[in-house]
Parts: C-alpha cells; sequence; structure tokens
C-alpha cells in the first residue's frame, strides 16, 4: 500500500487524494463522490471503487469520526457481512464464515503480526489517523499469499495536508476507558514528517460481579506512528512508516481455590521503508522493505505465597523485502508483476527452540480493459517456503458496467492459509490436566522424549508416518453487482461460495499412561460456506440517510453432511432422552456462525447547526455455541446463543469553523448482555468526546 | 481444551457405589422370537456398584454378584461387563453407532471383554465441565451397548440417563446444580433376544 501512496506523491492522482482529513470534513456531502472513489486493496493497484471487479467496501475516517469510534474492532463491528466474534483470545473478525485466522489484516498494505490462536485482536488498532479502511471480500492470496482467504482488511493511514497541521482528540466514558490521541505533522512540496500518539485504557468490567474475577482486566495500551517522505525529483521518493505498539494488562483469575494474578504485556513494532522511482510515465518501480517485531510476556503468580503460576514468552519477528513493478504494457493493459522474500522467526516458552521459515514468492496480475465496459483482471501468485508445500494461488476476475448505474462482477480464485508456528512447532504440555500437544515437526522428537521417560501407554499412530503438513486452502466464486441509478441511492449485492479443504485440526497420536491424549496437528476437514450479503443506502431527504445491509450466510462441514445422509449422525429426544437419527434441517452449521446478520444505519446531518446525529442497529442472529447432546454438531435450540440487537448512537457539533467537534456516544444503547456465552458484550457504553485540528488546506 | 478435560474426568471417576432397587417396564414380546425389551428406570448406583442381568431383567445383589449371574454393571460413569478385569464370566460388549430402533441385528464380531484401562464400553457419556448445563454427566446420542452375555446371548442397551426420574437436561432446573436431580440413577433401555440368534426383531 505504502507503494501506492509514494505513486500517489509522484503522480496527477495527488489531486484526487490529498485531501487529507486534518479538518473535519463533517459537512461535506460525500453521496456524491462515490464515482471517483478509489480503492487500491483489492489489486494493488489504484482502481475506481466502482469498477473494480472485486467485491469491496470503503469506510472513510469522516464516516468513523461521525459515529464516534476510535478502534478498528468498533469500525468493523458495524459492517454488513462482518462479525465480530466473542474469543477468549481475542476480538477478532468473521469475513463469509470463515474464522479470524483467514483475514489478513494489513497497515498501508503491510500484514501486522500477533495472533493468539489465529485471533488478531482488533483493538490493537486506532482508527484516529487512518484515511480510511479498506475490505476486499473473498481470496486474495493471489497478491498477498497466506491468510488472504476469507479477505483483506487495509488500513490506511492519513497522509497530512500541506503547511503545519495537527490536533488532539480525546473521549472517555464507562469503564473509566480512555482514548486520547495527538498528531502533528509539516509538509512542503518536497518533504513531510507526521507524527501520532494514542492511548487507550479501560477499568476493563467484570460480567460476573459476585466473582471478583474481571471479564475483561484493566489494561493500558499506547501506539506511535511516525511518517516521514522525501520526493528528490518528479521521479523518485522515498518514505518512511515506524509504528510502535505496546499494552500492559493486569489479570487475576481462580486457580482452583486460589487466585493467580499478575501482569502481562505485548509490544508490537513496525518499520517500513519504501522507495519509489518511476522510469517513465508507464513504468514505476516500488522497492519495500519492512520489518514486523511482536513481543508478550506474562508473569502470573498466586496472590497467597507469590509463586509463580505461569510465566510466559512469546516473540515473534517478520522480515520481508519486496520488489514490484507496475507497467502500462498498452493504454489498455497494466501489467503489476512483484517478488520478495521473508525471513520470519518465533521463540516462546512453548516452543522447544527457536523456529525459522524462509520463504520467496512472486506475483503477476494483468488488468486489461479490451472495451471500455469490461475490466478483466487476471493474476497469481507462487509462495515457496522451507516448511510446507508450495502453494500457487490463481485468480481470475471480471467487472462490466452494463450501464453507467450499473456494473456487475464475478470473480473465482484460489486463497490459502499456511500452518502456523503453533501447528508446526508447539511442544506444549498441560500441567494440570496433563495432555500434550505436539506441532507436526515436533511430533516424532517428543514422542521418543515421552517414551523414553515411560511416559505412552499406547501409539495410535506412529509419528513418523505422519502426512506432511499441507497448508489449508480454498476455492471461492463471488459474484455480484454494484448500482447506482442516482447520487442518493447506492446499492452492491454478492453472492459467494468457498469451498475450503485441508482444514488443519488436532487429532490424537498416542495415550499416556496417565490415561491423557497426545495431540497433533492434520489436515482433516471439508468445509463450505455461502451466502448473500447486500447493502443499500439512500439519502431520504438532504439532512437524512437511510442504510442498511442483510446477510444470509450458510456453513457446513462437507463430511458431517455426508454422515447424516447415511444416517450415522443422531440425537437425543430431551422429553425421553432416547436416540433418534438427526434430520439434515436440523443441523445447524459450524459454530459460531449466524445464518441471518443484519443493520440498519440512519444519519441525519443539519449543516446549518452542523449537528449530525447518527444511529445504528445491528442485529447478529442466534449461532450454535457448543454441543450438549454429544454428537459433535449443533442441532438443538439449547445449543444456540440468543440472537441480539446493538444499537449504537453517536451525537455531534462542530464549532469554530468545523475546527471543533463535540460529541457523545453510545455503544449498546439497550444493554444487551448475556454473561454466560457472550463474553466481550460489556453492556452500554457512554462516551463524551472532543476533537480539535488545525492547519492543513 | 475443554474437552480434554472432558476426557480426562470422564475416564478418571472411581466411587464405588452399591445399589438397591429397579423398576421394569415390561412390554409384550411377539410369541416368534425370545426377544425382550424393557426400560429399567432408576437403577440406584447412588452408593456404589449395582449390578444387572439382562437375561432375568433384574438387578443381581449380594453373593451373587460374584458369579456368572449378572451381565453389566455400573459404577458411577463405568459401566463394566462381566469379564476379563471385571467379571467371573465370558460377556463381551461393544458399542455401536445406531439409533436403538433401527439397530435390527447385532454384529457378528468386533466384542471385547474388561481389560485394564481398556473397558469394552467407553464413550457413552459426556462430561459438560464448564458448559452450561454445567458439570453435567449426558448421555451420547447414537452410543448402543450391544452385549453377548456369557451365555453367549445377544442384548443391545440404550443408556437415557444418568440423573435420577430421567430428566430433561435442557431445562433451567437441570442446568441449576441446587436443583438437579441426584445422579448415579440410570435409567437404560434394552432388549434381550432369548434364542440365542443377533437378530433384534
Amino acid at each position: 500500500m505504502r507503494i501506492y501512496i509514494s505513486f500517489f506523491l509522484l503522480t496527477v492522482f495527488i489531486s484526487i487524494q490529498s485531501q487529507a482529513q486534518k479538518r473535519d470534513t463533517l459537512k461535506k456531502d460525500t453521496s456524491t463522490k462515490q464515482l471517483k472513489e478509489v480503492v487500491i486493496t483489492g489489486t494493488r493497484t489504484l482502481k475506481s471503487l466502482q469498477q473494480v471487479p472485486i467485491p469491496i467496501t470503503r469506510i472513510t475516517a469522516e464516516e468513523i469520526k461521525k459515529k464516534g469510534l476510535v478502534r478498528l474492532n468498533e469500525v468493523l463491528s458495524e459492517q454488513t457481512g462482518i462479525t465480530i466474534l466473542d474469543d477468549p483470545h481475542g476480538q477478532g473478525i468473521q469475513i463469509q464464515g470463515f474464522d479470524p485466522a483467514y483475514t489478513l489484516i494489513l497497515i498501508d498494505g503491510l500484514p501486522l503480526i500477533g495472533r493468539t490462536t489465529g485471533v488478531f485482536e482488533l483493538s490493537r488498532i486506532t482508527t484516529n489517523n487512518i484515511h480510511r479502511v479498506e475490505i476486499v471480500k473473498g481470496p486474495t492470496s493471489s497478491l498477498y499469499g497466506s491468510e488472504a482467504m476469507a479477505g483483506v482488511v487495509n488500513i490506511i493511514t492519513s497522509e497530512p495536508a500541506k503547511g503545519f497541521s495537527g490536533g488532539l482528540s480525546g473521549r472517555y466514558g464507562t469503564n473509566k476507558t480512555v482514548d486520547v490521541s495527538l498528531n502533528s505533522a509539516y509538509k512542503t512540496d518536497k518533504f513531510y514528517i507526521s507524527g501520532f500518539a494514542n492511548r487507550y485504557s479501560s477499568g476493563g468490567y467484570t460480567l460476573q460481579p459476585s466473582s471478583g474475577i474481571p471479564t475483561v482486566s484493566p489494561f493500558e495500551g499506547y501506539t506511535f506512528n511516525g511518517k516521514t517522505a522525501y520526493r528528490f525529483d518528479d521521479n523518485t521518493s522515498v518514505k518512511l512508516s515506524v509504528r510502535y505498539y505496546t499494552n500492559d494488562q493486569d489479570s487475576r483469575f481462580l486457580v482452583d481455590t486460589r487466585y493467580g494474578a499478575g501482569k502481562g504485556t505485548e509490544k508490537d513494532f513496525n518499520i517500513a521503508p519504501v522507495i519509489t522511482h518511476r522510469f517513465s510515465k508507464k513504468d514505476v518501480l516500488v522497492l519495500q522493505l519492512y520489518r514486523s517485531t511482536y513481543k508478550t510476556k506474562s508473569d502470573i503468580r498466586y496472590e497467597d505465597n507469590g509463586e509463580v503460576y505461569d510465566e510466559t514468552y512469546f516473540n515473534q519477528t517478520f522480515n520481508r523485502a519486496e520488489i514490484q513493478n507496475d507497467y502500462s504494457l498498452l493504454d489498455n493493459l497494466k501489467i503489476t508483476a512483484g517478488a520478495g522474500g521473508q525471513y520470519e522467526t518465533v521463540a516462546a516458552t512453548r516452543y522447544t527452540k527457536q523456529q525459522s521459515f524462509t520463504s520467496g514468492y512472486g506475483y503477476f496480475q494483468a488488468d486489461w480493459i479490451p472495451v471500455k465496459q469490461l475490466d478483466i483482471i487476471a493474476g497469481g501468485r507462487y509462495d515457496a517456503h522451507s516448511v510446507y508445500k508450495s502453494q500457487f494461488s490463481p485468480k481470475l476476475a471480471a467487472s462490466y458496467a452494463l450501464s453507467p448505474k450499473l456494473t456487475i462482477l464475478g470473480s473465482v480464485g484460489k486463497g490459502y492459509k499456511a500452518p502456523d508456528f503453533r501447528q508446526l512447532y508447539l511442544n506444549f504440555t498441560n500441567a494440570e490436566v496433563g495432555y500434550s500437544v505436539f506441532g507436526y515437526e515436533e511430533a516424532n522428537a517428543g514422542i521418543k522424549r515421552l517414551q523414553q521417560t515411560g511416559q505412552i501407554e499406547t501409539v495410535l499412530i506412529d509419528p513418523s508416518t505422519l502426512k506432511r503438513l499441507n497448508a489449508e486452502s480454498s476455492t471461492s466464486f463471488n459474484f455480484g453487482f454494484r448500482y447506482k441509478p442516482a447520487d442518493k441511492l447506492y446499492w452492491t449485492a454478492n453472492v459467494f461460495r468457498n469451498n475450503i479443504s485441508n482444514l488443519i485440526e488436532t487429532a490424537a497420536i498416542a495415550i499416556k499412561t496417565n490415561g491423557q491424549s497426545v495431540f497433533s496437528y492434520f489436515n482433516l476437514n471439508k468445509v463450505f460456506t455461502q451466502g448473500i450479503e447486500t447493502d443499500l443506502s439512500y439519502q431520504l431527504f438532504k439532512p437524512l440517510q437511510i442504510a442498511g445491509g442483510i446477510q444470509y450466510l450458510e456453513a457446513y462441514d462437507q463430511d458431517v453432511l455426508n454422515q447424516i445422509k447415511a444416517g450415522q449422525v443422531f440425537t437425543k429426544d430431551p422429553e425421553t432422552n432416547q436416540t433418534r437419527v438427526l434430520k439434515r434441517s436440523e443441523y445447524g452449521g459450524l459454530l459460531g456462525r449466524s445464518k441471518y446478520t443484519y443493520n440498519v444505519r440512519v444519519n441525519y446531518l443539519d449543516e446549518k447547526t452542523a449537528i449530525n446525529a447518527s444511529i445504528r442497529a445491528i442485529y447478529r442472529g442466534r449461532y450454535g455455541y457448543k454441543d450438549t447432546d454429544g454428537n459433535g454438531i449443533v442441532n438443538r435450540d439449547d445449543e444456540y446463543t440468543k440472537g441480539y440487537v446493538l444499537v449504537n448512537a453517536s451525537l455531534s457539533k462542530l464549532f469554530m469553523n468545523d475546527a471543533i467537534r463535540v460529541q457523545l456516544t453510545a455503544q449498546n444503547l439497550l444493554n444487551y448482555k448475556d454473561s454466560l456465552v457472550i463474553l466481550n458484550l460489556p453492556g452500554r457504553l457512554i462516551y463524551a468526546g472532543v476533537a480539535y485540528n488545525f492547519g492543513g488546506k | 481444551m475443554n474437552k480434554l478435560t472432558t476426557l480426562s474426568l470422564a475416564f478418571s471417576s472411581s466411587i464405588i457405589l452399591l445399589a438397591s432397587c429397579s423398576k421394569n417396564n415390561n412390554t409384550p414380546t411377539p410369541v416368534t422370537s425370545k426377544l425382550t425389551t424393557k426400560t429399567v428406570a432408576d437403577l440406584d448406583g447412588s452408593a456404589g456398584t449395582v449390578y444387572y442381568s439382562l437375561a432375568t431383567g433384574a438387578q443381581i445383589t449380594g453373593a451373587d454378584t460374584a458369579t456368572n449371574k449378572w451381565d453389566i454393571k455400573f459404577k458411577s460413569t463405568s459401566i463394566f461387563v462381566n469379564s476379563g478385569t471385571s467379571g467371573t464370566g465370558t460377556t463381551q460388549a461393544q458399542v455401536v453407532s445406531s439409533s436403538f430402533e433401527t439397530l435390527l441385528t447385532a454384529p457378528a464380531d468386533g466384542y471385547k471383554a474388561d481389560a485394564t484401562g481398556a473397558n469394552a464400553i467407553t464413550g457413552w457419556y459426556t462430561y459438560t465441565a464448564t458448559t452450561e448445563p454445567q458439570h453435567a454427566i449426558l448421555t451420547v446420542p447414537g452410543k448402543i451397548l450391544v452385549i453377548k452375555t456369557s451365555t453367549g446371548s445377544y442384548a443391545k442397551v440404550e443408556i437415557l440417563s444418568y440423573y435420577k426420574g430421567n430428566p430433561n437436561t435442557t431445562t433451567a432446573t437441570f442446568a441449576d446444580l441446587t436443583t438437579r436431580p441426584a445422579s448415579k440413577f440410570y435409567t437404560f433401555r434394552f432388549a434381550y433376544q432369548g434364542d440365542g440368534t443377533t437378530s433384534f426383531k
């Protein structure tokens, strides 16, 4: 992404893009801008949002500010077709029925690392210094490689406007949650430098007040972001971005009858220098370097005697060098080609030693516009890896403008997710229960070690015969339209189907003498997800905009469907507890997937008084979260949560020629809670905020 | 890792109990076949191990528990057959995936005697741990125990409940540990084929 932002600095596109949002732009009427809007994430080249043949959503900083939102999880939770999952490992997103591990998260086009069992905690990302968020749905491994199976979320940070500019903003409210940001920048024709700092902290909350145990413990996080760029001449420029995030979180919980408490720290550091050179109008080369580190440390001790309960660390690094060339072969044919190398390491308490990956890749894309209405994009990426099988991820996409108002688009592509360090190298034995889990590469040595100490009763699968762990992969189809009959109305729809194979699951490979199992990882399941998503916004009359979106989703395990067909899946009648054969219609699909989700958004903007009122209702239909009748699948009503509605609202007013914004924000106004099942809903949250911006333009 | 906890707890229960009453609901059996079908309600294992004869459809107590007269015994969450490490008999068993009604013939082979750490009958229940209803033993659907008794007769057994009164386990009353019925009361139904064939018709 940085590539393109640099590209911006060099090209005529600068005029479209550089109206940076240093000043609040609440009063601007955005509904007419749709056709001119550009996106970059779907193709790694700038494309108009109306033309790009891939389902993509673009959320501007202005929209986010109007809603009073400050963290990425808050922003994404209100998007059609996106669900924030309640997971003990963090707030991750579900796109097209995929778990959070299958969506790549980027900042300015560069991947963020640091996931816990595949979940990337989205509240780590502040949205106070961004220009926009782009969400691509459907596999994008053809450009980005591993993890981009469900889609890509790309956070594009803002570029400073000319001159000296700056601002500060703060939001405070329920649970002593504070979000404060400070930014400043200076820009000339050839040079800019900008700095940003943010503090995000909270007193946490508990859904079980009598327990004395917090559901979310108090935390204190800081983000620092610095960027600088220099343009030597019309053809060559350099840019450097640095980002640092640190978060301290207390924790306290029950260990049998004793309390354990302590502190956990996470640190995330990224540095990304880039050189952009234009050989000619037709040929632009970008050399990008990137290093990212993610470290966590936790020290939990028993409260009564101070003995160590759990002391862990996790250190991950990611290094990349990449070169990309954009070449306009013909006026209507653009070629993008790139190649890169990556070196990744991890060292952690649960790994035998420091482990590393080396990988190399090349990608290619042709963007061809044979006739004005038709845009065809064909591309692919080849990833060669030191540990798992090489992957080729092709993609073909096309859009056709039936009229200037209506574009239809379709794409087919492959996505993959590489086995992660955990699945390959984990070496973990649960101290309390006594089971062990070994990554694929560790299994042989791990079993031998246990055998030598006489801990193995029977070996179920000889680890030397284990099949090499392969990447999880999907083949996906997306088909939809964008319809914009007038400036007032914008309607999109997308039908999707994802066939996913080789899902990595754990299975027992041996029984220990203590009766516990030894687990390792296997490519097992085949699942599919399919559904339809549609979103419509309409300017009812000048100040009032109404909008809404719906997603219908089905997500099933193919093996379970086959078993049901064979009459081999059973349930119990809750009244008699007698077994009966399960019907296909009773199968509720994969855990955590709501069949129906929808949202309704209303925005009222009074230009005279500069008052904006926004209210949104987000419904998440019931979803399976457990299996109580013991057949391993969701089928009975008591295995589902209840469906629920969250109502979020915001009221703001601008003062002093738009320089100051005063805002009241409420989340979960109806105070919906499910204290036993849904732990990421703390109840009603009320915030007051103020922001001041100066300079720019 | 809840599942792992579940398994560990499931395999490690070890309280010895004794039995008392059983109630039989006789259903008429066809004349042509010697098939007896019964539902046994609340066989009481709350005081220790409880022994049962599928052939006679009655509980076995006293000195007879040391003989071949019983076929299966219940001890907390474990079910044993009268053979190997569990008894003097030659009863064998296996667990078949089916509904009770649709299992019309006993498998010809695949039967096992009890051995240390490897009972013939496993996997008939799950332990919920901290999932609602918490800390409950729930019977797994589609687990039909097929027993080949010491006399060479076949029987199929479905365990219905581990709690007194065969309660609906999806209710709030059951979820609440203070109102949940007492455990170790076994309700099960079985069909015993007295003619020595594998037919359950």
